[in-house]
């Protein structure tokens, strides 16, 4: 249905780099990727299981350590007299790690959702986030605390048969980004059509039924966060090895705000709202920039997401959708608690 | 052992302005259920307003502390009235993202009017400390336990005391019921959001002076009030009071016994600790909400 | 002082879509600083102290018959954003040389720029040691290490007789650099040192660490911090009855806003400074510095910016310097050249020494430092 859409704005994006030169514009086409990447990974555990989490930077931020620390090496002391030396890996390697413990903090925030919801999960995140970024700052033997990580390796892949790419180029790390960025949206795609993303859509609209239905809460809440945490990780990896250098300053809160701002301006429980989102307050300063003083940038930053808000309350995607509506199942808009029940016993 | 003293000493006093901080914004959070970013720049607004009334105009430091909590009375109604209530009903992430909208274009606002160097506001009070044997106070920081505390009660005698605070714990604990009795939920919520941003005003107004003033000043305090809130409970004022005063002494002590660089990250440990092992805070009477 | 309508980039962008530009009417240099963030302050400072360099080198002619011309982006006081908009600047702007970026971490994001467009910068503020020792022969610095300020340093300590240290220092690169190039010097001369305490970025109650340092057995504390911070440590050291010596360093401590702001709770506290705006006739080039300071005062800005400013305006001399040596706006030809300089900046020789791995050094200057000391409310050199 909408695939013809998704596959144009994929070749769109893709044609980009042939008609651009600039690349001032390139470099913010792709830091706007890798938030987009974050922001569409955040869409999974706001859009879909309506857990509202603040803390989203924490994940993407130590995904960017992990795999800056991988490719680095590091020599750090533990307690009792134990020492880790690491020697360092190619940054493919550090790339899967961000994602494999991303996804493990993940879990952990995701047990914790378990006991708290709404505005207390929200602090609680906060919190969370705030506490990573103070042991990046201080445990200065790991992370080289505010002294930063520098000089942290591009990514090289290896092709079987052609030796080693590194991506060094602005054109490849767009492509690289692209690649991640739609490989991310099909697999959300997947899993929110699937009955494991009908399982969360139940437990957004209404968890006592859903849990009457048969659907696991912390299961379900939890999965959901160690993907969502997962995907998070790898935008932070793409992050540090195009950037190059990683300080504690990434866990600023502003980061985070700047994924929520992509996910509910663009229309959040979309699959596309993070795109939309994404495009426009990524490249949003950069269009400020020419013409304001900075100050006034950022003042025009806030009354634009105000005013979007207030007109487009559900976002920008559903609205739109909304009014080239086709009219759907009744049944499946009115009940998707029943479609997940339905699933629950199939798989049962 | 002084040390210790001197760590209880400054507990004291900071614990009586984070739970102003916390009161004010446990209101808005337990009555509105709003996650209010603004909370933050409230503070700062009355900071800047005292340094406005006593450096540039040249008004008395004691007569200028009630014009910043009407200052910041009024900015919180016109908020509440021009961003919140066309909102209500909406989802509590979109009225967030609003909030979190007008708390960018206000504190770059304040950037923009005021520039980003440090501005400082005299005080009657004299510099020399009021020293106690070992420990060391200095009056202002005394005027300001003492000011953050008479506010305390004149806010607990509101909620508990006034019609208008009956009505506010009525649509605390169900809105429609509230409503069908007669409260004006409008008015109710307009209130709530003045009142508790009007506590922060008085907040920044009373430790600008202490501290010194700049834009994001707001920031971390907005933070460490989310804490206190969580600490304890939605909407419950002792609650909120106890949990400055915890939060204030985890941070002395935190910081003078076990590494200073956590200092700040006290409140965040705090509150991860409380909503793991008591969710609903360490004082809620009532069920969790949310 | 605050514009709404930025003219010189938007008429750079005009000729830019206009022309196809052939040939530029200006020589261009990139400015790279925090205008909005945490760093805003300290940014506007060192822009406005630029902007007074550019208008008296236009004043006399420009260089090579060119009017200076200086491009300023705002950084945000974020590391992602210095990174873009060093590439704008680069790239968009074409500038063919950068000063920047105030802060140490927003430097080393700019850095790998440098390399993959091979354009020079002059790092006016940064202080971590890590941006002349990673091998980047694109950066040109006229601020200390902190290594360099704790080898001036060396000279003093003697004659203070201090015995045990102990620190406070802002929890960032700059702070935790001070804190380990002092105390390595210290060492080295027989003081022992003792508690090491950090205060974060935001942070506006150093009670807890001031209590804990009023306990110890040392004699002074040596604090690195920018002036906001300091004048929240006297005044909190002086409400504890903290009666230590109390020594700043670190070249952001803007003396006047201190007593101005701190009171008395400032009298006897020493600083160490890189420039003496008080004592024109004591910096090493008098005519410059009184120039520099009644300009400062005619635009109405505030006389205790005038210790963050002065880079600002050192750096942009410097690379109208090495613009007029190399003879021409590119550069390669502006890189090679500011090997080659040597000007009186306003807090000492502006000078080159390689620093970093061989092959690929960066250069680095060595200004002087002083000691001043503050006393009634007034600032003096501190006698020795």
């Amino acid at each position: 249905m909408k695939s013809g859409v998704a596959i144009l704005t994929v070749v769109a994006f893709a044609s980009v780099p042939l008609w651009l030169r600039d690349p001032y514009l390139m470099n913010a086409l792709i830091t706007t990727g890798i938030f987009i990447i974050g922001a569409m990974s955040l869409n999974l555990l706001l859009g879909f299981t309506g857990q509202l989490s603040l803390g989203h930077i924490a994940f993407f931020g130590i995904g960017a350590y992990v795999s800056a620390l991988t490719s680095l090496g590091f020599d750090v002391g533990l307690p009792f007299g134990l020492r880790i030396v690491h020697v360092p890996w190619p940054p493919i390697v550090g790339f899967v790690l961000a994602i494999v413990i991303a996804g493990l903090c993940g879990y952990l925030v995701g047990l914790l959702s378990f006991r708290v919801r709404g505005a207390y999960f929200v602090i609680v995140t906060i919190s969370f986030a705030e506490v990573v970024r103070l042991v990046a700052l201080n445990w200065v033997e790991l992370t080289q605390g505010p002294l930063a990580l520098t000089n942290i390796p591009s990514i090289t892949i290896g092709l079987p048969g052609l030796g080693d790419l590194t991506l060094r180029t602005k054109l490849q790390n767009y492509y690289l980004v692209l690649s991640v960025a739609v490989v991310t949206y099909l697999l959300i795609s997947r899993l929110v059509h699937s009955h494991f993303g009908r399982a969360m859509r139940g437990l957004m609209e209404n968890e006592t039924l859903a849990v009457s239905v048969g659907i696991d809460v912390t299961k379900t809440l939890t999965l959901a966060a160690v993907i969502s945490a997962g995907i998070a990780g790898a935008a932070g990896s793409l992050y540090a090895h195009y950037i190059r250098i990683i300080d504690p300053e990434v866990f600023a809160f502003i980061n985070t705000v700047t994924m929520v701002i992509m996910v509910i301006t663009g229309g959040k429980g979309s699959l596309a709202g993070p795109v939309v989102g994404g495009m426009i307050f990524g490249l949003l300063p950069v269009f400020l920039r020419p013409i304001m003083a900075p100050e006034a940038q950022w003042i025009a930053y806030g009354g634009v997401l105000i005013v979007i808000l207030f007109v487009l309350p559900r976002g920008i995607v559903p609205s739109l959708a909304q009014r080239f509506a086709k009219p759907r199942s009744r049944a499946e808009t009115v009940a998707p608690v029943a479609f997940a029940e339905r699933d629950a016993k199939e798989h049962a | 052992m002084s040390e210790f003293l001197q760590h209880l000493i400054n507990m004291l006093v900071l614990g009586g302005t984070y739970a102003l901080l916390g009161i004010g914004l446990t209101l808005i959070f337990g009555i509105m259920n709003v996650v209010n970013f603004t909370h933050g720049v409230l503070y700062t607004f009355g900071a800047y307003i005292m340094f406005i009334v006593v450096q540039q105009l040249g008004i008395n430091f004691f007569l200028a502390l009630p014009l910043a909590v009407v200052a910041g009375w009024l900015l919180g109604a016109a908020i509440e009235l021009t961003l919140l209530r066309p909102l209500r009903g909406s989802d509590i992430d979109t009225t967030m993202l609003v909030m979190i909208g007008a708390w960018i274009a206000m504190q770059s606002g304040a950037l923009w009017i005021w520039g980003g160097v440090a501005k400082s506001v005299a005080t009657p009070f004299p510099e020399a400390p009021l020293v106690l044997g070992p420990v060391s106070v200095s009056w202002l920081r005394l005027f300001v336990l003492a000011a953050a505390a008479m506010l305390i009660v004149v806010t607990y005698l509101l909620i508990n005391r006034t019609k208008l605070g009956c009505a506010m714990r009525a649509t605390f604990q169900d809105q429609d019921t509230a409503s069908l009795m007669g409260v004006n939920v409008d008015l109710i919520y307009t209130s709530t959001f003045a009142i508790g941003s009007s506590l922060a005003a008085a907040a920044g107004a009373l430790l600008g002076p202490v501290y010194v003033i700049f834009p994001q000043m707001g920031d971390l305090a907005a933070v460490k009030a989310f804490a206190i809130v969580i600490l304890g409970g939605l909407g419950n004022i002792t609650g909120a009071v106890i949990g400055g005063f915890i939060l204030a002494l985890a941070e002395e002590l935190g910081a003078g016994y076990v590494s200073s660089g956590y200092r700040d990250a006290m409140g965040f440990l705090i509150i991860i600790a409380v909503l793991i092992f008591k969710p609903t805070g360490l004082f809620a009477r009532s069920e969790r909400v949310g | 002082m605050k514009r709404t309508f930025k003219v010189v980039p938007a008429i750079a962008l005009a000729i830019a879509v206009i022309g196809g530009v052939a040939e530029a009417q200006t020589i261009k240099i990139g400015v790279n600083e925090p205008l909005t963030g945490a760093f805003a302050a300290s940014g506007t400072y060192v822009v406005n102290g630029a902007r007074i360099a550019a208008d008296e080198i236009n004043a006399k002619g420009g260089i090579l018959g060119k009017k200076l011309e200086l491009v300023i982006e705002d950084n945000k006081s974020n590391p992602t954003e210095a990174a873009a908009v060093a590439e704008k600047l680069i790239t968009s702007d074409k500038v063919p040389v950068l000063m920047g970026a105030w802060g140490s971490s927003l430097t080393l994001a700019v850095m790998p720029k440098l390399m993959e467009y091979e354009t020079p910068m002059v790092v006016e503020t940064s202080s971590s040691g890590k941006i002349t020792t990673t091998g980047n022969p694109y950066i040109f610095r006229i601020s200390p290490p902190s290594a360099i300020e704790a080898a001036a340093f060396k000279g003093i300590v003697d004659k203070l007789e201090l015995k045990k240290v102990d620190f406070l220092v802002i929890n960032n690169d700059w702070g935790r650099g001070t804190a380990e190039d002092f105390s390595k010097m210290m060492k080295e001369k027989g003081i022992a040192v003792g508690a090491v305490e950090t205060m974060d970025q935001g942070a506006q109650d150093m009670s807890a660490q001031l209590s804990k340092l009023k306990g110890t057995d040392s004699e002074t504390i040596i604090v690195t911090t920018a002036v906001d911070q300091l004048t929240l440590i006297f005044k909190q050291a002086s409400a504890l009855g903290l009666k230590k010596r109390i020594i700043t360093t670190g070249g952001s401590q803007n003396p006047d806003q201190i007593i101005a702001q701190a009171g008395a709770a400032a009298n006897g506290t020493m600083h160490l400074t890189t420039f003496l705006p008080w004592f024109p006739d004591k910096t090493p080039n008098p005519e410059a510095t009184n120039y520099f300071i009644s300009e400062w005062k005619k635009r109405g800005f505030d006389f205790a910016g005038c210790t963050e400013s002065f880079r600002g305006y050192d750096g942009i001399r410097t690379v109208a310097a090495a613009i007029e040596k190399a003879g021409k706006a590119e550069p390669a030809a502006i890189k090679a050249a500011l090997w080659d300089i040597k000007i009186k900046g306003l807090n000492g020789d502006i000078v080159f020494r390689k620093s970093g791995p061989e092959g690929k050094e960066s250069g680095q200057s060595q200004p002087n430092v002083y000691l001043i000391e503050i006393t009634d409310g007034k600032i003096g050199m501190k006698t020795l």
